[in-house]
């Protein structure tokens, strides 16, 4: 089976800081792809590239078997890409319902009434109906980082790419987190996740790969990669140079 | 919960009712000024309702769509000379000047869009203060609009104070329900994305050039409307009051003290501003400063404005743009 998006000798430098160097790997259709690596490592940098808001210095990016590094920034949403931003950037003067109806309209192409339908749904299934009518500003982190999924699902994207959905929140906020993604696969979505360390989701993911140094040093099943040497060196702070 | 639900149904359906009463009230009292006030105050308020349309534009300019303008004052000489122009050098009717005024003003707004529009945050800001300072320049030495002597608009005389005070009070009135029409569209929840994150808006599909392009053009063609009235109001025209930034000045004035990226700000903020120029009226020299210092202390006390702060502090919602759930 084709693989539903393709990296392929991804780089990316920023003046001296070669962020990545030659980054590949496949995100199959349905599957669950998690991608760790520490502080820094350009885990950010690589959603960036993917949604277009940054170039990378060279490398090819494929979905669903075309090339999109020349797609715009907004074509690209309206082709199937949904994201959420580490720092929550929802729309803040604007209700959470209205969030999530704006997505859906941009990047869905709905009119409002269908908007509207979505954004009920897609609250209810996050479980932000009750403040569906409450500023986007004014909520609090749990429930901004549930509204940037919301906002990411309104137009049915083929791929979401969460970066860093639990990180700062609290345990049991994290296993609320971990049955959205987990219900979001029942559903057939695609999904790159990308969280700080690898324990989070150790049982939400297909497979994980670990950034480290600008490469994809390994990419398998979760449990082989938490025993692995190479996350044993990135984290535990053995890292060759 | 449904007794709740239907209860609170109730309320709003009798606010919206209240709602519709009020704005019925304020524009038949609004609407019959001339006939019953005096001349003064006509002109007090035939001045609000075209300050009120130059800022309703500007706001859905820089609050909305990110489009920092520093020449809308090229769009109102634009429509004050087409006024003149036609009616005094061709001898045409009114109604042709602000027929040919508007398809001009549309038309150099999308020849303009070409290049400003690749500029962004202050670059755009300065080009557009740029255009607007070299058409000034062109105008002065163009033999067609007579160089920088300009025209009296003798047509002007010919309409009665409450017909221009009608239509002022219908472009005023119209510029709130273009934009309120604009938000509460299918754009309008874009427009409101982009105001609040415009990179983030784009991540999620939003247009940004597009929708960027149809603001400008709808507020070049209101703009230009307003330039007609604002020059039949002072029956003479020359380059230097047309092209003036004082334009601009002033609907900045009024939308930063208003408040930004709301409707009703720029209502309120016409409202104080022409009632403070006339106050100021006898102190020509410092006018401006003293302008100035009161749109400082409102930015320190109110950063949002005076309406971005009463909204947000009683969640006011005057024009029912918030999308409501339907059950
Ligand atoms: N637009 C940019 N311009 C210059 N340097 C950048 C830019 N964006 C990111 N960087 C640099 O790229 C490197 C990787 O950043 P990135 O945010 O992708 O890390 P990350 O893996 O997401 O880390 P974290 O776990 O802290 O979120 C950092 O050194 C950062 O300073
Ligand atoms: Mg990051």
């Amino acid at each position: 089976m084709d693989p539903i998006l393709k990296v392929e000798d991804l780089a990316i430098s920023f003046g001296n800081n070669n962020v990545l160097k030659n980054v590949n790997f496949e995100l199959y259709d349905n599957e669950i792809l998690g991608i760790i690596g520490p502080n820094g490592a350009g885990k950010t940098v690589l959603l960036n590239i993917l949604t277009g808001t940054l170039k990378p210095t060279s490398g090819r990016v494929t979905f669903m078997g075309k090339d999109i590094l020349g797609v715009r920034i907004d074509e690209r949403a309206r082709l199937g890409f949904g994201r959420t931003f580490q720092v929550p950037r929802s729309f803040e003067n604007m209700t959470a319902y209205e969030n999530v109806m704006a997505s859906a309209i941009c990047g869905g192409q709905t009119t409002q009434r269908e908007a509207a339908k979505r954004a009920e749904e897609i609250l209810e299934f996050i479980g932000l109906e009750d403040k569906a009518l409450v500023l986007a500003g004014s909520l609090k982190l749990l429930d901004k980082k549930r509204l940037e999924i919301g906002i990411a699902l309104a137009p049915h994207p083929k791929v979401l790419m969460f970066d860093e959905v639990a990180g700062g929140l609290t345990e049991s906020e994290i296993s609320n987190i971990l049955d959205i993604v987990k219900s979001l696969k029942i559903h057939g979505y695609s999904i790159i996740w990308i969280e700080h360390v690898i324990q989070t989701m150790l049982n939400g993911t297909d497979r994980v790969l670990l950034l480290a140094d600008g490469y994809d040093i390994i990419c398998d099943l979760p449990q082989i990669v938490l025993d692995s040497n190479e996350v044993e060196k990135v984290y535990l702070g053995v890292r060759k140079k | 919960m449904s007794i709740i639900e239907a209860k609170l149904n109730g309320i709003a359906s009798q606010t919206g009712k209240v709602k519709i009463i009020v704005a019925a009230i304020i524009l038949i009292i609004m609407g019959t000024l001339p006939f019953w006030g005096s001349g003064y105050m006509t002109n007090v308020f035939l001045l609000i309702f075209l300050y009120m349309s130059i800022g309703m534009m500007w706001n859905l300019l820089s609050g909305y769509a990110g489009l920092t303008s520093l020449g809308q004052q090229a769009f109102i000489g634009i429509g004050g000379y087409s006024v003149a122009v036609l009616t005094q050098v061709y001898g045409l009717s009114l109604i042709w000047g602000f027929a040919v005024g508007s398809v001009v003003g549309v038309v150099f707004a999308l020849v303009i869009s070409m290049p400003i529009f690749k500029m962004n945050g202050a670059y755009f800001t300065i080009g557009t203060w740029i255009i607007a300072e070299a058409l000034y320049i062109f105008f002065v030495k163009w033999e067609f609009v007579n160089y920088g002597i300009g025209y009296p608009i003798t047509a002007a005389y010919g309409i009665p104070m409450w017909g221009l005070y009608l239509a002022s009070f219908i472009v005023g009135i119209g510029s709130i329900v273009i934009v309120t029409l604009l938000l509460k569209s299918r754009l309008g929840l874009t427009l409101m994305a982009m105001r609040d994150d415009s990179g983030a808006a784009e991540v999620r599909g939003v247009k940004l050039y597009r929708t960027k392009l149809i603001c400008y053009l709808i507020a070049a063609f209101w703009v230009t409307i307003t330039g007609c009235l604002l020059f039949l109001n002072q029956a003479y025209i020359v380059p230097s009051s047309a092209f003036t930034i004082d334009w601009t000045i002033a609907c900045v004035f009024i939308v930063i003290i208003g408040g930004i990226g709301t409707i009703e700000g720029p209502i309120v903020g016409a409202v104080i501003y022409v009632f403070l120029r006339q106050i100021l009226y006898g102190f020509p020299g410092i006018s401006n400063i003293i302008l100035g210092i009161i749109a400082i202390i409102i930015i320190i006390v109110a950063p949002k404005g005076i309406m971005g702060y009463l909204n947000n502090k009683f969640n006011l919602d005057i024009f029912s743009i918030r999308r409501r759930i339907k059950r």
